[in-house]
């Protein structure tokens, strides 16, 4: 039944959908209950969900002869995983800082060797 | 898509400080404005969540004051928990003699979900009762 997938992030790039995830944050919900909740119509709503769901973010579990969707952890696990790298590339950096400022400040104790160093720099740039 | 405030006024047969009160004392505003209230004190960077429950939905709403002159205008953030966007809603006092107008203006409800729930009309609606009606009456009284 899964089509081809759906980019994550253009999943949640519309306020609509954003609303969707978020009221089914709350419970589960059939589609019936979730179009209620909108001034558009119901079929504008199914493609929003149909849209949802090939992205990962929903389930849809037939239950008698009502559909209700719930959450689903794959499309925000993608989207996890893409905020990750950039939470790690921050640490690093704030990391190297920190290292940077400590050196620097036990550098200012230890002037003669740093002042030799910072001269050879500027000979050079001369050129 | 509308990104006007809300605004509304009324004049109230009240006092300047008649009306600060209500608007700003938490058992006055329990009587007019949210029975549910569960605290509030008119300074800045006060904040307070409280739950109101229509149509068997709960709404989280969650406050904060970011402006206050006394007897002349207090401005809190508005928002809803579990959703996004923020307002702010500013009530503004103008004394009149022994007459008050009031201005209310709530800007910011285009940055809430698209659900009906937020819709304009909803809020336009919920203000003319409560400036319109009940606060009118409470301070009137």
């Amino acid at each position: 039944m899964r089509q081809q997938a759906t980019d994550p992030f253009q999943a949640i790039a519309d306020p609509s959908r954003r609303a969707i995830l978020q009221m089914l944050a709350r419970d589960k919900l059939t589609i019936n209950a979730v179009a209620e909740n909108f001034d558009m119509s119901r079929p504008a709503v199914s493609k929003h969900i149909k849209i949802l769901y090939t992205a990962g973010f929903i389930s849809i579990t037939e239950t008698g002869r009502e559909r209700y969707c719930s959450l689903r952890q794959e499309g925000f696990t993608a989207l996890q995983q893409w905020m990750a790298y950039f939470e790690g590339f921050w640490t690093e950096k704030l990391n190297a800082l920190e290292l940077h400022l400590a050196s620097a400040a036990s550098a200012k104790q230890k002037k003669p060797k740093d002042k030799k160093h910072l001269s050879s720099k500027k000979k050079i740039s001369k050129r | 898509m509308n990104t006007h405030p809300f605004v509304i006024e009324r004049t109230f047969n009240a006092p300047v400080e008649k009306v600060w009160e209500a608007i700003t004392d938490k058992d006055q505003m329990k009587q007019w404005y949210f029975p549910m209230l569960e605290s509030f004190e008119p300074v800045v960077g006060f904040q307070t969540e409280f739950n109101v429950r229509f149509e068997g939905k709960d709404h989280i709403h969650i406050w904060k004051v970011t402006e206050v002159i006394p007897n002349k205008k207090i401005s809190y953030e508005w928002r809803y928990g579990g959703f996004e966007g923020n307002s702010l809603v500013t009530f503004e006092l103008f004394s009149e003699g022994n007459a008050t107008r009031l201005r209310l203006t709530h800007a910011g409800l285009e940055t809430f979900p698209p659900l009906a729930d937020f819709a304009r009309e909803n809020f336009a609606k919920g203000w003319t009762e409560l400036i319109g009606s009940l606060l009118k009456a409470f301070v009137e009284q």
